[in-house]
């Protein structure tokens, strides 16, 4: 086995398209559904939620994406990366950095520090060109360890001048600004919802072209990809690519969300609860990424506001982990609907043994 | 007269060996501490294929409960010290039996995986029981922190000797049980091959049962130590074994006298970066620094595929 995989089998191609037209007549329909499912979220969500958890619906729409990144690497191509945690917040000093430094819109700020993460991301892959497996993963993790101290020194943009934007002096810390129409709460939560969909719809693009079929390839065997004339060295380092641009557009996001940082909430735990969700959600599933931010960001929100510690959704993780490994490696996306189809049909099952029985007797 | 500036400049940079001396003292003992850890993760890789990354977590559970032990029930400190090691030993070994034989068959990359699900269950516990809000400080401070002798102008205590004395004697009893004892041979030929192994009637499950009862052992009393030397924080020592972790990287996860030398300078480079005013800040960054670079360079000159090969 050349490249390490957290399942023992590989996920099952994608369904592919009837001959012909490239978007067959269900494709089309489930397409819609999800559109309407969006504009439904993007009107509803934030006029009936409160602040509260509009706000922490933020947070899981940020993770979500960081979430699908790592998704691209642990499920798609087979590497395991213990350091998004470090990614994302490398987005989101690059971005802060650019809102308080200069006058650029919004989206460009985005843009700009998802390609920055990108270059930064792809030289961290760059080590897993020869690394494999456990290596890659602790290598990884070294490097996030060593990105947290050096973030704790650096600290966040606060308006201060010089390359860190950092004045410990400053009593009164402006507010990271966000984009002038969604200058609110409720808007910017809209605002990055659209900036989701459109990073789900990037790595969709991928999925379904050349690079989605050749990580496939690789992932099944390294070698046989080799051997059909794949060139793995690029494909290995475009899913890097791909997986820090969107999570420094998501660093970006979440410093619009937070609008002030601080390098203490950036810690090397996160980035091994990141996989500990995301492998819980399903990581070959692009569902599983809105599972794994759900889990991360809402399920604490919850918690607190019923009055239980948060320390509870550790330890929960952590069961989660040890039982996706074990027993389930596709996650909840794929464990619950079968659970639930399970129950279905044990219920159905037994209501038609019983009206049979009544029938003969 | 560049290079008068240049030596003007080297001897702003880094203080005087007078302002060294502790931190080489510090950064021994500390060093010992890793090579320890290196040491019992290295052996149970090799026998089980699993890197046990819930070294730290098992390590500062222990600690926690002997804290508790002495400060609340009153218990002797060295009897508090030995339910910990017992802990850490019992906890590991459970995990072992349970999940490590669950997934004796899967890529080593999974069984490192699955103990971090165990490092987040017992980190969760950990700050449900110890809860570190409101500023609640523990501190564990063995008998021989006080005792102690000078070298020159600099303190030593007891406790740094024991800590690299311990690191010491672990690598070397640990190196000869393996070349001599019958369990080390049976260890040894686990990792080269555990199927052949199997069939030459080993009892490879009890074997293994050993590896991780001896992993969770070290993993008490580095637990205990780290915790005197460093901090009795849940989080703190859950992490510090990712500083043992480089140094087994450094010996790509094989060589135990290499761990031992990697951990030792690890150690040292950390602490006596401390003093040098532009560095302090990044001290704790020494060893992933030191890791990603020994992986890079090794990695130029053999590719490392995590397979398992001898000692």
């Amino acid at each position: 086995m050349s490249t390490a995989q957290v399942s023992p089998e590989p996920p099952a191609p994608a369904k592919s398209p009837r001959s012909g037209s490239p978007f067959a007549r269900d494709e089309m329909i489930r397409v819609g559904a999800i559109a309407l499912g969006l504009l439904v979220i993007v009107i509803l969500v934030p006029a009936i939620f409160s602040l509260y958890y509009v706000d922490a619906l933020t947070q899981v729409v940020v993770y979500a994406i960081v979430a699908l990144g790592l998704g691209v690497l642990v499920g798609r191509v087979g590497l395991v990366s213990l350091g998004q945690a470090a990614v994302l917040a490398i987005g989101a000093w690059v971005a802060a950095r650019l809102l308080f430094g200069s006058g650029l819109p919004f989206e460009l700020v985005l843009l700009i520090s998802g390609l920055i993460t990108m270059v930064i991301g792809t030289c961290v892959g760059l080590p897993a060109l020869r690394l494999r497996g456990l290596y890659l993963a602790l290598i990884t993790l070294m490097l996030a360890g060593a990105i947290t101290v050096a973030l704790a020194t650096l600290n966040f943009p606060n308006g201060g001048h010089g390359f860190s934007g950092y004045n410990g002096a400053f009593v009164h810390i402006p507010a990271i600004r966000r984009p002038g129409i969604a200058t609110s709460d409720r808007a910017y939560f809209r605002y990055s919802i659209i900036v989701a969909a459109l990073m789900f719809l990037v790595v969709l693009g991928h999925l379904r072209s050349k690079p989605g079929r050749a990580w496939a390839a690789i992932r099944q065997s390294e070698s046989a990809a080799l051997a059909a004339g794949i060139n793995t060295t690029l494909y290995k380092l475009w899913a890097f690519a791909l997986a820090s641009f969107v999570t420094g557009v998501a660093g970006g996001v979440l410093a619009g969300a937070q609008q002030y940082l601080y390098s203490i909430n950036f810690q090397t735990q996160d980035s091994i609860t990141l996989l500990a969700v995301v492998l819980m959600g399903g990581a070959y599933s692009m569902w599983g990424a809105i599972v794994a931010g759900l889990l991360l960001e809402l399920l604490p929100a919850i918690l607190n506001n019923i009055g239980v510690s948060p320390d509870w959704l550790t330890i929960l993780f952590g069961i989660g982990v040890l039982q996706v490994l074990t027993t389930a490696p596709r996650g909840i996306v794929e464990q619950f609907p079968r659970d639930m189809a399970r129950l279905y049909r044990a219920i159905t099952g037994a209501a038609r043994r019983s009206s049979g029985r009544s029938a003969t007797s | 007269m560049n290079g008068m500036l240049g030596l003007l400049h080297l001897a702003t940079f880094f203080p005087p060996w007078v302002d060294e001396e502790p931190f080489l003292v510090t950064g021994l003992a500390l060093g010992g501490v890793y090579a320890l850890s290196g040491v019992g993760l290295i052996v149970l890789f090799r026998t089980t294929g699993v890197l046990n990354l819930s070294f730290g977590a098992v390590g500062a559970f222990g600690a926690l409960i002997a804290w508790q032990l002495i400060n609340h029930s009153g218990l002797n400190q060295w009897l508090a010290y030995l339910v910990c090691i017992l802990f850490a030993g019992v906890v590991t070994l459970v995990y072992g039996m349970v999940f490590g034989r669950a997934l004796a068959d899967r890529d080593p990359l999974v069984k490192a995986t699955a103990s971090l699900g165990v490092t987040l269950i017992l980190l969760g516990i950990m700050d449900l029981l110890w809860t570190s809000s409101g500023g609640a400080s523990r501190a564990i401070t063995l008998p021989t922190d006080n005792h102690g002798f000078m070298v020159g102008q600099v303190t030593v205590s007891t406790t740094d000797v024991i800590a690299l004395a311990v690191g010491v004697v672990i690598t070397v009893t640990t190196t000869i049980f393996l070349r001599v004892s019958r369990l080390g041979t049976a260890m040894r030929a686990m990792a080269s091959d555990r199927e052949i192994t199997a069939t030459l009637g080993v009892p490879v499950a009890r074997v293994e049962a050993c590896a991780w009862f001896g992993c969770g052992v070290l993993a008490g009393i580095a637990g205990i130590l780290l915790a005197d030397l460093v901090a009795l924080d849940a989080t703190t020592l859950t992490f510090l074994v990712i500083s043992s972790i480089a140094a087994t990287l450094i010996a790509r996860l094989s060589s135990i006298a290499v761990t031992f030398l990697a951990a030792i300078v690890i150690g040292v480079v950390e602490s006596m970066v401390v003093p040098i005013e532009s560095l302090t800040n990044y001290a704790d960054a020494t060893p992933f620094v030191l890791a990603v670079i020994a992986l890079l360079v090794l990695s130029r000159t053999r590719a490392l595929s995590g397979e398992r090969q001898g000692f």
